[in-house]
């Protein structure tokens, strides 16, 4: 079931995706689709795999891809390396942003802003140049230019950890962006500012994947898609009344579903 | 300072274990050499293997040297002035635990081991050896019915032949170091596991050595095989009289796992430590290896060792197996003139091995505590890790602790983490308790025993209560 | 034994000075080190032998130095080149020690001198003459940063030895540049006084190039309230080791060690430190950072001794090791002795490859592999290198080890 107005190309494909980790199967065919313009949101519970289809999709290489595509802008992208991934506009936004003690994060901004525009063909920034852009974009999440200097996400608390995430989105532009629980630790004045930086930075060309246990975050953006996840698959797809219905009956209403198609 | 005194008063250890058993012993002359050898091995009926064995490992004896890089300080061993074989003479074959002379049945009574069927502990089977031979072993016939072997390592030799062929001496070789050569050519007696393929024994399996005469030394031999899918926890505790005289005890313990089995091995070592002026005391110098050789096999030793003059000791994992797991909990308490030079090994060879240490030692008196052990991986170990924590608590300006880890690896895809810390009691923490209402001496025993706690955790039930009441014990002392 | 006879054939053997025999007759007893001992056993024989193997002849070829030129905020000696320094200013003093002090000091360290501990030490004072031996004595403060060259000839084997006082209350910055040559042996020998209250800024850098070894030892003795800061860094030799031994005489004093070794091809390079604290209330913190690549061994041992006079102590030692090839190993021995009750005294070490879940966090921002692994390194890189003196303006040794192929 798709929406109706289909003229454009699909930005992100995942069919029949199956997946492991040490031998253990994680993913069992999934599928899901994302046009430019959609939201879609993926619910479940702990351990129901949706994690581990974001970090497949970015390409973390733990996972192994034992059936399936994932298609890019049309393109398999099955075998490209994480950095070629985000290069061309798949963008992850984590659940737990890594430390990295040493590394500034200004530095680790701008190599990583000028590895996007070097894909786009547009002209790598110098430090100067770097500034002004991050800067504007530092607006978007109403961080201080003080993060800039410290290492990356280093002794940041959980929400401006979450916001450093958003900040590099806005930075990467990335063409569609998987937000991987970034509501979860946050208080409600941080919940606003990361969903209306999302919704800032969202456009009818980019396609948004959000992974989410709470209503709330769906309350502030609205999702045209919502995808019950159990057990490595999509078990219900419906629209944003299905997150109400959910928040209402709790996950034990989904456990009598079976899985469609 | 003003608690260093009554620390150290409270750290006087009595030993409630010192006494004499009056009994009409068989012994051999003193001295080694190749026909005492042959007598023993005469003595316990042997097998022609089992007597090669012993040679070729005394030929490689005399040929090594004693190890002193551990800069252990003792007095020279006189290999020659010690009695190799020691047992209370007893009728020639004993068919029931009633046979046995009740003189020894007493003796493991007051150490808290009783035997006979109407006292025994429930729940844990027990193999009772007396300076060179194995007394008597519980729930024999329980323990068959599951396939379970539990005997004394001389009855394994004579009913299971084929086990002991195949791998005695297959951890810890011969010639692996000088005390392990020395017990190869003389052990007398100790105890023997066969867990089969797929059981879990029903209950805890422990051994009781106790040395008894003064001039004879120990050297007791233990194998435990576990097959298969099978899981073992196997409890050893030691104590020895008074004498002011050292006692040599150079044991070697051989574990192996296969496949999915699991091997749980605790300690509590109690041997006399010699008195304040460190006369007398047993010199331990044991050789303990456990081989994972099946795929997520695991091995864990936990030990509590609080007595003997010297402790040379390194229990350790030879990790093979695909995913198996090699754990080391220690708590090694030193007072007075005792030297406790203990440690492990973790070898990783195989692929995502996992081994985890935790020791933790405590010195006292004007002892000298060790930590000396070796992490290493393998070039094969793709994916393995090690975690190490040692620490060190120091009771009295004359107590030392050192520690000697060494570590290397070969594989990078393997990970190393060794933390290591040293602290006191401090006097903030004796006041806060004490403003408590908690007794001096209860408040320090509470903080050793909360600085033990993750390895206590460890033992098995029945044990981690003896442990912490021998460590209550030593902590016993005559503040007023 | 064949270092020996070499020595004592060697064609300066008419003009040998009093200490050149006294540590001659003491290697008799240890002509070469115990490989068994603790200190050498990881030591690779045929690379030892290597360096014991080149003649030594010295020649004297044009010494230039791969490193910026004296600038002329900057002192700059070599060792062996005329160093004639005698410099009186308003705020401080730099100069020469008499060869009466020079020699009254050496023979008492020399004294206390273990034959297979300090083996190193007793061939450099074996080999080196009175014109490869500079003996200083500074006083004052605000005074200029000192660099301090020392090098061996292609095809030999050279010895040189630095003795320096640092005068009460005397506060300096001062880099020693170890340059090894191709195909040659550099034994390099340190001897540091820090008198109460001084305070010295010591970097060390050892940059070898094609196939030279180096077998640099460095004694510091720390009267109280003195400060010693360490900043090392070796890399690009076939064969190095470096020997620290810290002693704070009455404690009661700090010591800050920063160090770093990076091993690639076949290369071995050791550090080997040893930290003595004869009175109270003495601190250290140490880390040493090693990288091996290729088929190359870093080898890392500490030893920490605390005896009972030295209550108080607060000793840290990390040990943080990078692997980065199957063919490389690591050997990491952080030991602690402990005899003092009331001290806080921890090690730690790990060994490890770059971190993982790091390396994808960057990758997912579009950052390539070799760039995400570069600036890990440089963060890794850079808490040392920020610690050496004179050298982290001006000589961009962050650049030198990124870029080294």
């Amino acid at each position: 079931m798709q929406s109706k107005m289909k003229e454009s190309e699909p930005i992100l494909e995942v069919e029949n995706l199956s997946a492991s980790t040490d031998n253990l199967p994680i993913l069992k065919g999934v599928s899901l689709t994302v046009y430019p313009g959609e939201i879609h949101a993926i619910m479940g519970r702990n351990g129901c795999g949706k994690s581990t289809l974001s970090k497949i999709i970015a390409g973390h290489p733990s996972y192994n891809i034992t059936n399936g595509d994932i298609k890019f802008l049309g393109e398999n992208i099955n075998s490209l390396e994480p950095e070629e991934r985000a290069q061309s506009g798949i963008f992850l936004g984590f659940q737990y942003p890594i430390e990295i003690p040493g590394v500034s994060n200004l530095e680790f901004l701008r190599v990583s802003t000028n590895a996007r525009r070097k894909f786009l063909n547009k002209e790598e920034l110098d430090t100067f140049d770097f500034e002004e852009l991050v800067k504007e974009k530092l607006e978007i999440v109403k961080m201080d230019h003080a993060f800039l200097s410290r290492s990356v996400n280093q002794g940041f608390s959980g929400g401006e950890k979450k916001r450093n995430e958003i900040l590099q989105m806005a930075l990467l532009e990335p063409k569609i962006a998987i937000l991987d629980e970034t509501d979860s630790g946050l208080d409600i004045d941080a919940l606003r500012i990361v969903a209306s930086g999302i919704k800032k930075i969202s456009n009818a060309q980019t396609g948004i994947i959000l992974i989410t246990h709470y209503q709330r975050l769906l309350d502030e953006i609205e999702p045209n898609y919502v995808h019950v996840m159990s057990d490595g698959q999509i078990i219900k797809t419906g629209e944003s009344d299905l997150a109400l219905e959910l928040e209402k009956k709790g996950y034990e209403w989904t456990d009598n579903f079976i899985k469609e198609t | 300072m003003v608690n260093e005194n009554l620390v150290k008063d409270v750290v006087k250890e009595p030993y409630k274990y010192g006494f004499v058993t009056d009994i009409e012993t068989e012994k051999i002359a003193k001295g080694l050499n190749e026909d005492i050898i042959r007598l023993i091995s005469q003595k316990k009926e042997e097998p022609k293997y089992l007597l090669d064995f012993r040679l070729k490992a005394f030929n490689k004896w005399q040929k090594m040297k004693e190890p002193d890089w551990a800069g252990l300080g003792y007095k020279q061993i006189d290999y020659q002035d010690i009695i190799y074989y020691s047992a209370p003479k007893q009728k020639e074959k004993i068919s029931s635990l009633d046979e046995v002379d009740p003189k020894l049945l007493e003796t493991f009574d007051k150490l808290g081991i009783p035997l006979t069927e109407q006292k025994k502990l429930t729940n844990v089977a027990v193999d009772a050896v007396f300076d060179s031979v194995s007394i008597a072993t519980t729930f024999r016939e329980e323990l068959a019915e599951h396939g379970v072997i539990f005997c004394s390592i001389s009855e394994a030799v004579k009913n299971h032949s084929d086990l002991i062929e195949k791998y005695l001496g297959t951890v810890v070789p011969a010639s692996d170091n000088y005390f392990a050569a020395l017990n190869s050519a003389v052990f007398s007696d100790g105890s023997f596991v066969y867990i089969p393929k797929g059981v879990t024994c029903p209950m805890d399996l422990s051994s009781y050595f106790r040395i008894n005469s003064g001039d004879s030394g120990q050297f007791e031999r233990t194998l435990i095989i576990a097959e298969e899918s099978s899981s073992v926890s196997y409890l050893e505790g030691c104590t020895a009289p008074m004498f002011d005289t050292n006692t040599l005890h150079a044991a070697v313990v051989e574990l192996i796992a296969l496949d999915d089995a699991s091997i749980k091995y605790s300690t509590v070592q109690n041997w006399y430590a010699g008195d304040e002026e460190g006369i007398g005391g047993i010199f331990n110098f044991v050789t303990k290896r456990g081989k994972c050789l099946g795929k997520r096999s695991k091995i864990s030793w936990s030990q509590v060792e609080t007595g003997s003059a010297i402790t040379w000791k390194y229990p350790s994992c030879l990790l093979l197996g695909e995913e198996s797991i090699g754990e080391f909990y220690s708590v090694a308490l030193t007072n007075n003139l005792q030297q406790a030079d203990t440690g492990t090994k973790m070898i990783h060879i195989g692929p995502k091995t996992k081994s985890t240490i935790v020791s933790k030692g405590i010195s006292a008196g004007n002892s000298i505590n060790s930590y000396r052990g070796l992490v290493k991986m393998g070039t094969k170990a793709k994916g393995s890790r090690n975690y190490s924590q040692c620490d060190s608590m120091l009771i009295g300006d004359q107590a030392s602790a050192n520690t000697f880890p060494y570590i290397k690896s070969q594989q990078p895809n393997s990970e190393i983490e060794h933390e290591a810390s040293t602290c006191r009691i401090s006097e903030d923490q004796l006041f806060y308790l004490q403003s408590r209402g908690i007794e001096f001496e209860e408040a320090v025993s509470m903080m050793v025993s909360g600085f033990c706690r993750d390895v206590f955790n460890q033992l098995p039930m029945e044990f981690a209560a003896e442990a912490d009441k021998l460590l209550a014990l030593k902590l016993e002392g005559s503040v007023g | 034994m064949e270092i020996i006879e070499k020595i004592k054939t060697n064609k300066s053997i008419d003009n040998q000075t009093e200490i050149q025999k006294i540590c001659l007759d003491k290697l008799q007893s240890s002509p070469l080190p115990n490989p068994k001992s603790e200190q050498w056993r990881l030591s690779n024989k045929s690379k030892f032998s290597n360096f014991l193997g080149y003649s030594l002849d010295e020649k004297y070829p044009k010494f230039d130095t791969p490193f910026p030129n004296t600038s002329q905020s900057t002192i700059r000696l070599v060792i062996g080149n005329n160093c004639q320094i005698d410099l009186i200013e308003e705020n401080y003093s730099i100069q020469k020690l008499s060869q009466d002090e020079l020699d009254k000091y050496i023979k008492v360290q020399i004294s206390c001198f273990d034959p297979n501990k300090n083996w190193s030490d007793l061939l450099n004072l074996s080999l080196s003459n009175t014109k490869n031996i500079l003996g200083l004595k500074i006083n004052g403060s605000k005074i200029p940063p000192i660099e301090i060259f020392s090098h061996s000839s292609s095809n030999s084997l050279n010895a040189k030895t630095l003795v320096i006082f640092l005068e009460k209350n005397c506060d300096v910055e001062l880099l020693q540049v170890n340059l090894g040559k191709e195909n040659s042996s550099l034994s390099q020998s340190t001897y540091f006084c820090l008198e109460e209250n001084s305070s010295l800024n010591h970097g060390v850098v050892s940059y070898g190039e094609n196939r030279s070894n180096l077998l640099n030892s460095l004694n510091v003795i720390q009267q109280k309230n003195s400060k010693y800061n360490l900043g090392s860094l070796h890399f690009k030799f076939n064969y190095a080791r470096f020997e620290i031994s810290i002693k704070q005489s009455e404690g009661n004093a700090k010591t800050n060690i920063k160090g770093m070794q990076i091993t690639k091809k076949d290369e071995q390079i050791s550090t080997y430190t040893k930290i003595n604290f004869n009175g109270p209330n003495g601190f250290l913190d140490q880390i040493n950072k090693s990288l091996a690549d290729d088929e190359s061994h870093a080898i890392f041992e500490g030893s920490i001794i605390v005896p009972k006079i030295a209550q108080k102590t607060d000793a840290s030692q990390l040990s943080r090791n990078l692997l980065l090839s199957n063919l490389a190993q690591i050997d990491t021995k952080p030991q602690l002795e402990i005899i003092a009750d009331d001290v806080k005294c921890k090690h730690g070490a790990t060994i490890s490859q770059l971190n993982e879940d790091e390396l994808f966090y960057m990758r997912s921002r579009g950052i390539t592999l070799p760039e995400a692994s570069k600036l890990q390194l440089s963060s890794y890189f850079q808490e040392i290198i920020s610690f050496i003196p004179v050298s982290k303006d001006r000589w961009d040794l962050l650049d030198k080890l990124l870029n080294e192929k």
